[in-house]
């Protein structure tokens, strides 16, 4: 009896408890009040589930409809692979770089990707190969923050919206010698999954490199910048 | 719907539930337009390293806080969103926590000068200051739960139960 009355707010939480069931029961007051605290919370519970699997169909419609909803099945993160080469410890520990790009070059080398420094990046972007494409800088930030400036001349490829631009992207990277990837800075992590992904695509592994500093350091270091689209000739100075 | 307030409590509860729909909605909101920028941030809490699970959680969770803070404020099953907030609360105040410890002892500050943003959708925010305001959350959540007021509620609570709520 004890059992069937703890149990009876589980009929009366969906709400098919009848009173005949209580009558036939036969309870006494003392479960009867415990039952009806039961079942109260029982009903708040069924109530918490339903407002629960309505809400997540909502949510995964509502994800799926959105323009910027995410794709659940994909890894927006790739990992790579340690197997490919990479730029030797000894490289990182000249380049006099602050801890937070040390660490950020450890993860590129950790990823099988090829790092370069602000020095290396300066020389690439004089680099007359540049008016050719042959060596090119890649974005990898979303379009708002590239609009707001960007390396001149570099190509916008946010790895999180790799449809947005890909096409456009991958044959410039075909042809190109060399392709530098940047993001905001050394606690960012776009610049290396935008070079996975073009990994991915089949973009030789020798031709990527990964800026660690990112636009950060390159603005710190007086470079310029473009505003706007690519090539759209309004170009900045950052200050130094 | 019976529009008279009775007693100041209901009027209390009236908008505590009505400013907690609203936080929800804004919070969720500020998550929901800016999804791959709170998939890293969840990423960074390390709970997973399932990309379903991380995607799932960045993509719908945002809407589904979206989805309790509507019900919340037109006052639907006020009762069942509430405990599920407190469920949701919970987890997540203890997460944030964890989190502000790791960086506490990796930076070696002290506990309420930690800052970071913790993907709750206010940007950068002191630990302390986040986790008394989940707390406070919670209080209304439970408050919420425990209230019997249905004043300004287009449906209360979706299953017909016999005890008086």
């Amino acid at each position: 009896m004890r059992l069937a009355c703890r149990a009876w707010f589980i009929f009366t939480c969906c709400d098919c408890c009848h009173e005949k069931l209580r009558v036939s029961m036969n309870c006494d007051p003392h479960y009867l009040r415990a039952s009806k605290r039961l079942a109260e919370a029982g009903r708040v519970f069924c109530e918490a589930i339903m407002v629960a699997v309505l809400g997540a169909t909502v949510a995964f419609v509502a994800n799926a409809l959105s323009p910027r909803g995410l794709t659940l099945s994909r890894n927006y993160f790739p990992s790579g692979t340690n197997s490919l080469s990479a730029a030797p410890m000894a490289d990182i520990a000249g380049t006099n770089q602050a801890p937070a790009v040390v660490i950020s070059v450890l993860r590129v080398n950790e990823k099988g990707l090829q790092f370069v420094d602000s020095n290396s990046v300066a020389l690439l972007f004089h680099d007359p190969r540049v008016a050719s494409d042959r060596v090119i800088f890649v974005d990898a930030r979303d379009e708002e923050r590239y609009k707001e400036g960007h390396v001149p001349g570099a190509y916008e490829f946010d790895p999180y919206h790799p449809g947005k631009n890909l096409n456009a992207v991958l044959p410039v990277c075909r042809a190109a010698e060399q392709i530098v990837v940047y993001c905001t800075g050394s606690d960012c992590e776009d610049s290396q999954f935008a070079a996975l992904t073009l990994r991915d695509a089949g973009i030789a592994n020798q031709k990527l490199f990964v800026y660690a500093g990112g636009i950060t350091e390159w603005t710190t270091n007086g470079l310029p910048l473009e505003i706007g689209g690519r090539q759209s000739g309004n170009l900045r100075n950052s200050a130094k | 719907m019976n529009t008279r307030f009775s007693t100041v409590g209901d009027m209390a509860a009236v908008l505590a539930r009505w400013l907690l729909g609203a936080i929800f909605i804004f919070m969720g909101m500020s998550k929901a337009l800016h999804p791959v920028e709170f998939l890293k941030l969840v990423r960074e809490y390390e709970l997973t390293q399932s990309p379903w699970l991380l995607n799932s959680v960045a993509g719908m969770l945002p809407w589904f806080e979206v989805f309790c803070g509507i019900l919340l404020l037109v006052g639907v099953a006020v009762r069942g969103s509430a405990l599920l907030l407190i469920l949701m609360l919970v987890p997540f105040t203890l997460v944030i926590l964890r989190r502000a410890l790791a960086i506490q002892s990796e930076s070696v500050i002290p506990f309420c000068a930690v800052k970071f943003d913790c993907g709750c959708g206010g940007g950068e925010v002191f630990v302390c200051r986040k986790l008394l305001e989940n707390v406070l959350l919670i209080l209304l959540a439970g408050w919420l739960l425990a209230s019997r007021c249905q004043k300004f509620c287009v449906r209360h609570h979706l299953t017909a139960g016999r005890a008086q709520l």
